[in-house]
């Protein structure tokens, strides 16, 4: 007889809970990108003409910040509906437990009917919020993907950005900087969506 | 696996009490359950918490057909009077729990939904089991702030709830109640502090003193039987409520 383990159910609610933890880190980060490209904007102005090229990077950083911002978002919704099916795989285990307690203590008519409860309804109820599971496992893992695309990008951004602070002229040592920071920043994140996607692909 | 013992038997229509499991852990309190059937219908009263339907459902199916059990009983909200609502809904999800109108949003956490609860109103009201009409009567704040007896006339026993209730050693297993006074000091200190209005207590011994009880069924402890319904209402009614301390 099959039953619901209360211990699967546990640990896909701890996946989620370190998976939101991630995207906090994520946005916060993101948000810091933000204003640091918004000083950097300012920065380049105060530069002038040598470091036009880095002044159309910053708003490019700056852009992908906000869309970055928007794609946790739309990744912490997703957590969120996982955090109500594995709620009702928690549900179903629990009662998966008691009926299979039942079944133990049960002999005749009354261990019959619970065999007969946990065969049709119940498991077949648990191989549904399973499968659902399944599907917005691979949903996240898509959007995660997506993500670090788009993050590679942010990535390119900062090289540019590099390679354009060395023209700044005097102010070259002050654009490198900020460009090194949105480089280390950016590394920070890579790092969170390979955690991410770590944590999406081990099952243990 | 609790034990059932049927105490009232009269053609089709019988009480049976679902007692004493000697596998629970100490950390439960101790609960009574009571099926009373007419015919092929029954209501299962204050079914218990989820912890304990194994050993409820078990000692029931030797007794009583539990598919066919369709309405239960609750005389309030607590975990060990119906935590177990969404265990029973899985044999029947048309399954009716009756219960006070101040719980039925309450009640739906541990399962069911709008179609599953039957709110009683304060004034009580008269449940159907097969042919028979079983009586809810009020006993609020006692200890619930929503809280039912269930009188059946034909058996003459009141299902009262917390009320009566004794926290009995573990060496006391009788089903009813063989010494009163030795009986009754189990039962202090849980009435002092659990019942918590005297004015209501007042009303309720008022009020169930007018009924013919035969038996006084509480959800823990024993039963009090004859001479002993009446001692019982007298101890009750004289006794100090809603204290911390005694």
């Amino acid at each position: 007889m099959t039953t619901v383990s209360t211990r699967d159910t546990g640990r896909e609610l701890r996946r989620i809970v370190h998976i939101n933890e991630e995207i906090k880190s994520v946005v916060a980060t993101a948000f810091k990108i933000n204003l640091m490209a918004m000083n950097a904007i300012f920065l380049a102005k105060r530069a002038g003409q040598t470091a036009l090229g880095f002044g159309v990077l910053s708003n490019e950083l700056r852009r992908f910040a906000t869309d970055l911002q928007k794609q946790m978002s739309q990744l912490r919704e997703m957590t969120y509906g996982s955090v109500a099916t594995v709620t009702a795989l928690v549900k179903q285990a629990r009662l998966s437990g008691v009926l299979d307690r039942t079944r133990r203590e049960s002999d005749g008519l009354s261990r019959q009917l619970i065999e007969e409860l946990m065969r049709t309804r119940h498991n077949q109820a648990y191989a549904r919020h399973r499968e659902q599971i399944a599907t917005l496992k691979r949903r996240l893992g898509q959007m995660i993907a997506d993500t670090a695309q788009l993050v590679e990008l942010g990535s390119l951004l900062a090289r540019s950005a590099k390679i354009e602070a060395a023209y700044g002229g005097s102010y070259s040592a002050a654009l490198m900087q900020v460009s090194s920071d949105f480089e280390r920043t950016i590394g920070e994140i890579q790092r969170s969506l390979e955690s991410l996607t770590k944590q999406q692909e081990d099952p243990s | 696996m609790k034990t059932a013992r049927v105490i009232f038997e009269a053609g089709s229509h019988k009480w049976i009490a679902l007692v004493r499991d000697p596998n629970r852990p100490e950390y439960l309190i101790d609960t009574n359950e009571y099926l009373v059937v007419d015919g092929d219908d029954a209501i299962l009263l204050d079914p218990g918490g989820s912890e304990i339907f194994p050993a409820v459902f078990s000692a029931l199916s030797a007794e009583f057909d539990p598919r066919k059990i369709d309405k239960l009983f609750a005389s309030h909200q607590d975990p060990d009077i119906i935590s177990s609502l969404s265990l029973w809904r899985e044999f029947n999800p048309r399954i009716k729990c009756y219960v006070s109108w101040l719980w039925t949003s309450f009640v739906p956490h541990f399962g069911g939904d709008q179609e599953t609860f039957v709110a009683l109103p304060d004034g009580g009201a008269d449940i159907m089991v097969g042919s028979q009409r079983l009586q809810a009567v009020p006993a609020h704040y006692l200890h619930s702030s929503g809280n039912f007896n269930l009188y059946d006339p034909k058996a003459r026993i009141l299902f009262s709830g917390d009320i009566g209730a004794a926290l009995l050693p573990p060496d006391e297993t009788s089903l009813f109640v063989e010494d009163f006074d030795r009986h009754i000091r189990h039962a202090e200190g849980f009435h002092r502090r659990w019942m918590g209005s005297d004015k209501a207590k007042r009303d309720w011994c008022a009020r169930v003193s007018q009924l013919d009880i035969d038996m006084l069924c509480p959800q823990h402890g024993a039963i009090y039987r004859g001479e002993q319904v009446k001692r019982f209402i007298d101890w009750f009614a004289q006794l100090e409520v809603g204290v911390v301390k005694a």
